[in-house]
């Protein structure tokens, strides 16, 4: 489904991204795990072809289309999806209008008929429950006001509605307690349905006891350092990043040899 | 001096009423202020030449518009072209309101010395509505009542016709009132409305200022309020903009402990000019006031906003706020806008802030993340910036009914 492919990315000149490459089949759940600085929201932005995000070489792939040729917008109706770690606030946006645009957006990029305001009414008010949230944040402002654990709840109404191949779910556990933790993890478990696909990117096992993973990777300086299955992410928790810092100096020394 | 001024004084000259005493006093000031030109620092970005232009008459043209608002449950007052309309207006009243017209002000005892209070006397058309203005309202709300319904003074106009229309509202100690003033009409006319506000202790209004008149009208006018010791004062400006469209503000704190919002919308296209001068006046220790100002100017329009903030040497421990942001939609549109701060008080906290603004990159990456198109988020994200003041309107029947038409209007100016 996403093949990553020796990607280099900066900002503002200094390269954060330096070389990863990455594959992730349909129907899989990656995580990607690592210290502060390491390069982990920096990948979810250059995936999205946020502005200032620069690509110097490599590909990013999505079911063989190149993602890093395409507009911000045609990634998304391609199929990509970020759940931001730091939804932003539209005020006089209303949350409803915002989600009816946006999931007309893909539905026309599909040649599929746009919805029409009550059926769309209908299935936004389902999304809305399942994650939790009152019905009045429809009518709100786009995130307008909203505590961080319902922004981040809202980040996963919108996952619901718009139905993409691939999920990146950029620390989509920060800031949450227990229980919102849970309807967060509930509402990207239902999503799992064989096909679509999740990068996960935190900075604890916490949210993996819910999201169960395939595949954990360790991103340390720009480069994926370690994979391996479920277990590496519980070796970390036990661990912490520190034996990276040995890591690095043994591959320094070992490229210095 | 200019002959339609002559002749404008010549006609309030023939005025006799109860208010002719005060009349007088405008007149003898007229006689005396030069015609506004470019060089008048209150008229610096508004011609009015226009109104020596044109030729006003009688109207003969009676064009029906609709004025009536959506869900709004309201007590109404209805005038065409400056004449008052029985017959579309309400008749009866709740308990502690008393509306009465202007021409039969006499037989109120408050009315007189509410007659030019609160506006102040250095706006020029508002010394020509003082001489001219035959036509109007008295509303008066006892103490402590509160009055559910809003009261929407309408006024449509028709092509050609001229009129002066004054409204004097007093709100008692404790009282609670919502008044709407509705202007429409799209062809040239003339008029001048100028309302006062006379809020009393701990009273509170909330106000709305619907100046749509847009195209080829000619609207003068004000809205001037003066706040008792907590009275509290929530005011709506919308301003569509015409071929000269001009508006006055006097928020006047009096009284300690008074706080005073102003929200602006301007949505202004083609060739309209919108031209507000707000003036928030502290002249009491302990209050806040807060305006914001939001222009979207397309095509050829003009938007001007001159701000003044003036706090008063005793006047310490005020805090006030004031933001306008403006978004341009084509190069020749035009925004001259000017804060104008005097601070006579050392310890207040005075906060302004004037951006031409730029499309909020950060938002704009969010909805496209979604899929949604940059031309169709630029839309969203422009509408969002006038529409965040359409969501704190206090009134939803209000809202609701002007945010499809903003919608439309912007859309238009969106096809060019």
């Amino acid at each position: 489904m996403l093949k990553i492919n020796d990607l280099h990315a900066s900002v503002a000149d200094n390269e954060i991204i330096k070389g990863l490459s990455l594959e992730i089949k349909a129907g899989e759940v990656h995580a990607i795990m690592g210290p502060n600085g390491a390069g982990k929201s920096t990948l979810s932005y250059a995936l999205t072809g946020r502005e200032g995000y620069e690509i110097a070489s490599g590909s990013a792939t999505l079911d063989g289309a190149e993602l890093l040729d395409m507009e911000v917008e045609d990634r998304a109706t391609a199929g990509l999806f970020l759940a931001f770690q730091y939804p932003v606030e539209i005020p006089g946006v209303s949350n409803m209008e915002f989600l009816k645009v946006s999931v007309d957006s893909q539905r026309k990029a599909r040649n599929l008929e746009s919805y029409t305001s009550s059926e769309f009414l209908k299935i936004a008010k389902a999304a809305c429950k399942q994650v939790n949230l009152p019905l009045s944040f429809l009518k709100r402002g786009v995130n307008e006001g909203f505590s961080g654990g319902e922004k981040k709840r809202n980040e996963i109404m919108q996952m619901i509605l718009l139905k993409p191949k691939l999920c990146i779910l950029d620390e989509s556990d920060s800031g949450l307690d227990i229980d919102a933790l849970k309807i967060v993890a509930d509402g990207i478990n239902s999503q799992r349905d064989g096909e679509r696909s999740f990068l996960v990117i935190t900075h604890y096992q916490r949210l993996l006891d819910y999201i169960k993973p395939d595949f954990v990777h360790v991103l340390a300086d720009g480069k994926i350092v370690k994979s391996g299955g479920p277990e590496l992410a519980l070796e970390l928790e036990a661990e912490g990043y520190s034996w990276l810092e040995s890591y690095d100096r043994n591959a320094e020394q070992e490229v210095n040899a | 001096m200019s002959s339609w001024l002559a002749n404008t004084i010549s006609e309030a000259e023939q005025v006799q009423d109860w208010l002719s005493p005060k009349r007088a006093e405008s007149l003898a000031q007229l006689k005396n202020t030069p015609w506004p030109n470019r060089k008048t620092e209150a008229w610096r970005y508004t011609p009015i030449n226009v109104i020596e232009r044109a030729r006003f008459s009688a109207a003969n043209d009676t064009v029906v518009q609709a004025t009536a608002i959506e869900n709004l449950d309201s007590i109404d007052l209805v005038f065409i072209d400056g004449v008052f309309d029985a017959q579309a207006s309400t008749i009866d009243f709740p308990e502690g309101l008393c509306i009465s017209q202007l021409s039969e002000g006499g037989s109120c005892d408050w009315a007189l010395d509410s007659f030019k209070k609160t506006k102040p006397n250095k706006h020029f058309f508002g010394l020509i509505n003082d001489a001219l203005a035959t036509s109007g309202v008295l509303i008066d709300v006892a103490a402590d009542a509160k009055i559910e319904k809003p009261i929407r003074i309408v006024q449509s106009f028709n092509p050609g016709s001229q009129s002066h229309t004054r409204i004097l509202v007093r709100i008692g100690a404790g009282a609670k009132a919502c008044v709407v003033e509705q202007l429409q009409g799209d062809k040239l006319c003339f008029n001048t409305s100028f309302a006062e506000y006379d809020i009393g202790e701990s009273a509170t209004l909330e106000h709305y200022r619907l100046a749509m008149q847009c195209q080829a009208a000619i609207s003068i006018g004000g809205s001037h309020f003066s706040l008792a010791e907590s009275a509290q004062l929530t005011s709506n400006l919308i301003g569509f903009g015409s071929q000269l469209s001009r508006v006055d503000m006097d928020i006047i704190h009096a009284g300690e402990n008074a706080t005073s919002k102003l929200n602006v919308i301007y949505l202004l296209d083609g060739r309209e000019l919108f031209d507000l001068h707000s003036s928030f006046e502290h002249t009491v220790p302990h209050g806040t006031s807060d305006q914001n100002i939001r222009c979207i100017v397309a095509d050829h329009a003009n938007a001007i906003f001159n701000g003044r903030i003036h706090i008063h040497r005793d006047a310490q421990k005020i805090l006030a706020s004031m933001n306008n942001r403006n978004l341009l939609m084509s190069d020749d549109a035009q925004v001259n806008t000017k804060p104008e701060l005097e601070i006579y008080a050392d310890d207040v906290r005075c906060a302004h802030g004037v951006t031409i603004a730029e499309i909020d990159e950060e938002a704009m990456f969010y909805l496209q993340s979604r899929g949604v198109s940059r031309p169709d988020a630029q839309v969203m994200l422009s509408f969002g910036f006038i529409n965040e003041l359409v969501d704190q309107m206090p009134n939803i029947a209000i809202a609701d009914w002007l945010r499809p038409q903003l919608r439309q209007r912007f859309a238009n100016m969106e096809i060019r």
